[in-house]
């Protein structure tokens, strides 16, 4: 299990994958919208979503876990 | 007489076969099992064929305490020193070898040998490179009060700082007090898995603090080339590491008092560079690799990153334009937006000071929404951080150009070398955007009140957000002639490298001072 997390504190703009998408490292998992720019969290490995932990327009805060792959 | 001569001469050849012997097949045997080349293997690497000169190598430990001592068992006190050529130019080297008392710096090797090597290359105003491998002090002959005497090797390194290049190579361990070698030095490869620095050993450490850690897991390449920034470029392997030191040297010049040598790469100045409409959007909002953008702009085959694993939001590294060294400092959309935060204003000023230490040209690739802000990084003094990269800029008296790609935001613009750092040249791309912030952030601060008291607020945002868009494009400020041109981006290199040669007989006059006091 991995908890991909955000690097900086933002709002989730986009989320482009959902619990059960088989995903492959580099892969796009959701969009961040920080300072006006749009910024990827991709998965850091292949694996399986198994949760997506924040929704659209949330704000998180850096270190934040907004994704968990298995 | 014809014996005698003979027979001196003999006994020279078998002192030094032992000592070029090292610490003798099983020591070496076991160097190997460790994935590590031996010293002289390194050297042989790191030298062009037959350019190796030694000095010291009949050295020996010594009786320094009056203690017990073993001059057999210690060939050349464990630390191989000389000069060669690197690409025909004269480098000396420190060498340590972990086949002799784990390359423990001993009385002779540190305080004669190595302490020989940095006044020599000093007086030569020649680069000097560490091989670092060693187990810190040799403390049988170091520990206790006469320990008030040591230190010069730190201090002559700082006076040697900005005078001559100073590499540390990583290759195996680099404990306690030894672990400023690579600290004060230029530039710092790690090779993956057998090098590690860190300023107390996992011994110490262990008797210090109580904390129970190996040397790897606290000072391995995957902490220092990801998390603390300390190590420059993780490497594979000895060999990787000494091609890596070879390659950052055909940058610099030998000394701060020459100019940085000179390529012909064949690749030609007026190259228009048309892949860039396929690798950079116009959208502001959209991501790309900006390395791909360097790879595209700069002569081929020339770009070597230093730092490219931490603070990824910069880029920063070396290149050719035309054949001239540059240091190039870009930001990267694809890591963070490519916004700056306090390590990736750390990265590029301290990249951004070396290259003006050495007369290298800087090239700034700008496209930056500017400073993170928020309560997070003002806990991380990014005020301070922020600071050292306009300081940096600032302070920089060689040529340097400014292609305003995309966004020039806020403090980004200063700290990217705009206007007011005395560029040599700076020219937009077409869709470039110069504010003080982005319109939307503007116009919450500028229409706050008419947008409130409007019947239709998203509507007269909205309108609001277009008149500033109009005052942010870059016709505005080139028509103010605040910006030298607005170029299609394809004649981005030929800008490069004119600009650079336009800006060669460089002098800047600043007033006396005994120096500066940059934020540290």
């Amino acid at each position: 299990m991995i908890e991909v997390k955000a690097e900086l504190v933002g709002s989730v703009w986009k989320i482009t994958s959902k619990p059960g998408d088989k995903v492959a490292e580099d892969d796009v998992l959701l969009i961040l919208e920080s300072m006006k720019m749009e910024i990827s969290v991709t998965a850091p490995r292949a694996g399986t979503v198994r949760e997506i932990r924040v929704k659209e327009t949330e704000v998180v805060k850096e270190g934040q876990v907004l994704v968990v792959l298995d | 007489m014809g014996d005698e001569f003979s027979a001196e001469v003999a006994d020279l050849k078998a002192r030094r076969k032992k000592n070029l012997g090292m610490g003798g097949p099983e020591k070496i045997a076991k160097q190997k099992e460790r994935g590590k080349l031996t010293v002289r293997e390194r050297l042989g690497l790191l030298f062009d064929k037959d350019t190796f000169v030694e000095l010291g190598l009949l050295a020996h430990q010594q009786p320094v305490r009056g203690g017990e001592f073993d001059a057999d068992g210690t060939p050349a006190d464990g630390v191989v020193t000389g000069h060669g050529n690197v690409d025909g130019r004269q480098v000396w080297v420190i060498a340590y070898d972990f086949t002799v008392m784990a390359g423990s710096m001993g009385a002779i090797g540190e305080q004669f040998k190595a302490a020989r090597v940095r006044e020599l290359a000093l007086r030569y105003r020649k680069p000097i490179v560490w091989l670092l491998d060693s187990a810190g002090a040799r403390i049988q002959e170091a520990a206790g009060s006469t320990f008030a005497g040591t230190g010069y090797l730190f201090y002559d390194q700082v006076v040697m700082s900005g005078v001559i290049p100073q590499v540390a190579a990583m290759l195996g361990p680099c404990a306690a007090g030894t672990a400023y070698i690579p600290g004060l030095s230029d530039f710092v490869p790690m090779v993956k898995g057998t090098s590690s620095m860190s300023l107390g050993g996992a011994r110490l450490v262990k008797a210090a603090t109580g904390e129970e850690v190996t040397d790897h897991d606290m000072g391995g390449s995957q902490v220092h080339c990801y998390e603390s920034g300390v190590g420059d470029n993780e490497v594979e392997d000895d060999a990787e590491c000494i091609a890596a030191v070879r390659r950052f040297l055909s940058y610099l010049p030998s000394s701060n008092t020459e100019p940085p040598p000179y390529h012909d790469t064949g690749d030609s100045p007026d190259r228009l560079v048309t892949e860039l409409e396929k690798i950079v959007p116009t959208n502001p909002r959209a991501a790309y690799d900006v390395r791909r953008v360097v790879k595209a702009i700069f002569d081929h085959d020339s770009w070597f990153e230093i730092k490219a694993t931490w603070a990824k939001n910069i880029v920063v590294g070396f290149a050719r334009a035309g054949g001239h060294a540059v240091g190039v400092v870009a930001n990267q959309p694809m890591q963070k937006g490519g916004i700056l935060d306090s390590d990736a204003a750390d990265k590029a000023a301290r990249f951004i000071r070396m290259c003006d230490a050495f007369n290298v040209a800087l090239v700034y690739l700008m496209d930056v929404p500017g400073f993170l802000v928020g309560s997070q990084v003002e806990k991380e003094g990014i005020i301070r951080h922020g600071a050292k990269m306009l300081y940096a800029t600032s302070e920089a008296t060689v040529p340097k150009i400014t292609i305003v790609m995309r966004k020039a935001y806020g403090a980004g613009y200063y700290v990217m070398n705009g206007k007011g750092y005395q560029p040599d040249v700076i020219v937009a791309w077409p869709f470039a955007e110069i504010s003080v912030m982005g319109p939307e952030g503007a116009v919450n601060i500028i229409f706050n009140k008419q947008i409130e008291a409007s019947d239709n607020p998203e509507e007269t945002r909205a309108r609001m957000i277009e008149t500033i868009k109009e005052q942010i494009s870059p016709y505005v400020a080139a028509g103010w002639a605040m910006i030298d041109d607005v170029i299609d981006p394809a004649e981005t290199r030929r800008v490069i490298v004119h600009g650079i040669e336009q800006a060669r007989g460089k002098k800047v006059d600043r007033p006396w001072r005994k120096h500066g006091n940059i934020p540290v």
